[in-house]
């Protein structure tokens, strides 16, 4: 009875800035809104935002699509990459504190705006500042004259020439794997080091197991962040169009973009949810 | 017996020399890695202090040598740094506040009692933080365009024939609002993690406090909240870094005086009407300056904040776990 009265005000938020906010979002993506002196009025249209959406503008499957890819190849590497990095922050050393500090520095510096333009106008010269060889061109031609598949040279070379985006990506992630690596009790590792295993079958028997729940979260993470992300074409489109004050439309491109992204998750959350171990 | 003792020493180097190998290789990318992360934010501050003649000055790498704070008047003729800053703090401190007590209540009633309907209520909560606020925002912007009390206003209408309607748009309410039902800007990660935190503290002082005739109201108060000391250092810190760093809430929510990171894009627009006599020849760079002066600007109250609060950032949160 109590506890009803806690959670009240977030039921009562969840309620009326959640829940109904959803439903009259999905309301407005089937009307034609006409602003005026008293309001908004609504004019029932269908299907038809939907259906110019996805048949008739030019941009928006193009770019929904483009998104889609990105995550499906982005995520895997920002989560790895976050896993390495937390696994090595985990165990001491001199500096660790240090080190710490400057991982956690994009989760500071998250404001897409800033971020956004240190891409921009930081990017540019950090390529041209360093040699031919750490350019991507220059690394491109060099694997490809070592008898590598073009297709494989031209992986390596955007995730190299995106590690920049990556490593100011995984801030969060790093600490949510941090504190799970953290929370894995030290007699798990001495008993198994007792039966005679080696580090890479404590990493794979133990390790990864008892972390899976975060590395199941910071994969929802990624994949919400970076559809968020305000560099993101769609999420351009939405921002764009909602100036224009065509709020049918924007709300039709959200909507579409979110449960595409939705089903993006529930793939994921089908593929890896027998794997996820949950210790309790 | 007498060729084991050698191989055993053999062995034994071999492990110390990897080991040392392996700290030297992580030592190089540990500073490989630092130099990505930390390369923007010396550039950015030595750009922002140096005049844009110095960038086609070959013999100028980090420290200036004409520096400046003209980049900064310029974007402040734009931004009006003391207003836009004034304004993100108004909406920054209260809503933080409001944002931070709403997030332990309901953690607390999250984490302690038992209801019928709990765990599907809090898989809405984990449902709120997974939906991105982009896709309700168009509801929202026009609930606070014509805001009417949650109904009261159209019920009044009934008595004065007019309903009673606010337009809290370019006002700091909604934010206030927004985080005192605990829907605020990452509001349901706050909750979460207030609820993990008090699951993990012992029930025995609760029940003390409940056999002495205790109700859960002042138990809360009286006992709980003054031993979260952490966890509201936490929720605290990634509040304000998130409400500073918000865009898209206030993109919407305020029509003519921007917080800071609006203030930015809009200045993002407007950098050919401040580099007007400048040879044509240099504008990007002169533009491109005061921009990152502008962004300098934006990060550098963080970075003071999390020199200082570090310890918490990175420590607390591994002892307290955000994560299940």
């Amino acid at each position: 009875m109590y506890g009803r009265i806690f959670i009240a005000p977030w039921v009562f938020g969840f309620i009326v800035y959640f829940a109904l906010p959803l439903f009259t979002a999905v309301y407005y993506t089937l009307t034609k809104i006409y602003i005026d002196q008293e309001g908004l009025h609504f004019e029932w249209v269908g299907l038809q935002n939907y259906l110019y959406a996805f048949l008739q503008d030019p941009d928006f499957t193009r770019n929904l699509v483009e998104s889609i890819l990105n995550i499906v190849y982005q995520v895997p590497i920002i989560v790895f990459f976050s896993l390495f990095i937390a696994s090595i922050l985990k165990n001491d050393f001199r500096g660790r504190t240090l080190m710490r500090a400057i991982f956690f520095l994009p989760v500071i510096i998250s404001s897409g705006v800033v971020i956004s333009v240190l891409k921009e106008n930081v990017l540019n010269t950090f390529s041209s500042e360093s040699t031919f060889l750490f350019q991507a061109e220059g690394l491109n031609a060099i694997l490809v004259r070592a008898g590598l598949n073009v297709a494989l040279v031209k992986a390596i070379v955007s995730t190299i020439s995106q590690i920049f985006d990556l490593t100011w990506k995984s801030g969060v992630q790093i600490l949510l794997l941090l504190s799970a690596l953290h929370a894995i009790p030290d007699s798990m590792y001495e008993a198994a080091s007792i039966e005679g295993a080696t580090g890479w079958e404590k990493f794979w028997k133990i390790t990864f197991p008892l972390i899976s729940p975060s590395f199941m979260l910071s994969i929802i993470y990624s994949i919400i962040d970076y559809f968020t992300d305000y560099s993101n074409k769609v999420m351009r489109m939405i921002v764009t169009t909602a100036n224009q004050g065509k709020f049918e439309y924007s709300t039709t491109i959200s909507i579409t973009y979110f449960v595409a992204v939705m089903i993006i998750i529930l793939i994921v959350n089908a593929l890896l949810s027998r794997r996820t171990f949950y210790m309790v | 017996m007498k060729f084991s003792i050698p191989k055993i020493n053999q062995t034994k180097l071999a492990n110390q020399s990897l080991l040392v190998i392996s700290r030297i290789l992580r030592a190089i990318f540990l500073l490989g890695m630092t130099y990505v992360l930390l390369y923007p934010v010396l550039f950015l501050a030595s750009n922002a202090f140096s005049d844009y003649m110095d960038k086609l000055d070959p013999t100028v790498i980090w420290i200036p040598k004409h520096p400046t704070l003209k980049n900064f008047i310029l974007a402040d003729q734009v931004i009006g740094f003391a207003s836009s800053i004034w304004k993100t703090l108004t909406m920054m401190v209260p809503s933080v506040l409001i944002q931070v007590v709403v997030s332990l209540f309901v953690g607390y009633g999250f984490a302690r009692f038992k209801f019928k309907e709990r765990e599907l209520l809090f898989s809405f909560l984990i449902f709120t933080i997974i939906v991105p606020v982009q896709t309700i925002i168009i509801p929202l912007y026009v609930h606070f365009r014509f805001f009417n009390f949650w109904g009261l206003g159209n019920f009044l209408a009934l008595h004065t024939g007019e309903p009673l309607t606010f337009n809290l748009l370019n006002t700091n309410w909604p934010f206030y609002i927004l985080s005192a039902f605990g829907v605020g800007i990452r509001s349901g990660l706050y909750i979460f993690m207030a609820r993990q935190f008090f699951r993990g503290m012992p029930v025995e002082l609760e029940e003390a406090a409940w056999v002495d005739g205790c109700g859960p109201f002042r138990t809360f108060f009286t006992i709980m909240v003054p031993n979260v000391g952490s966890i509201v250092i936490v929720i605290t810190l990634f509040s304000i870094v998130w409400h500073w760093n918000d865009y898209f809430l206030s993109v919407m929510f305020f029509v003519e005086e921007y917080p800071l990171t609006v203030a930015v894009t809009v200045l993002q627009d407007r950098l050919s009407v401040l580099t007007q006599n400048i040879r044509p020849e240099d504008m990007a760079l002169a533009q491109s300056a005061v921009l990152e002066a502008a962004c300098f600007v934006v990060i550098v109250p963080l970075l003071i904040l999390y020199i200082f609060a570090q310890r918490y950032f990175t420590e607390s949160i591994t002892r307290t776990g955000i994560v299940g």
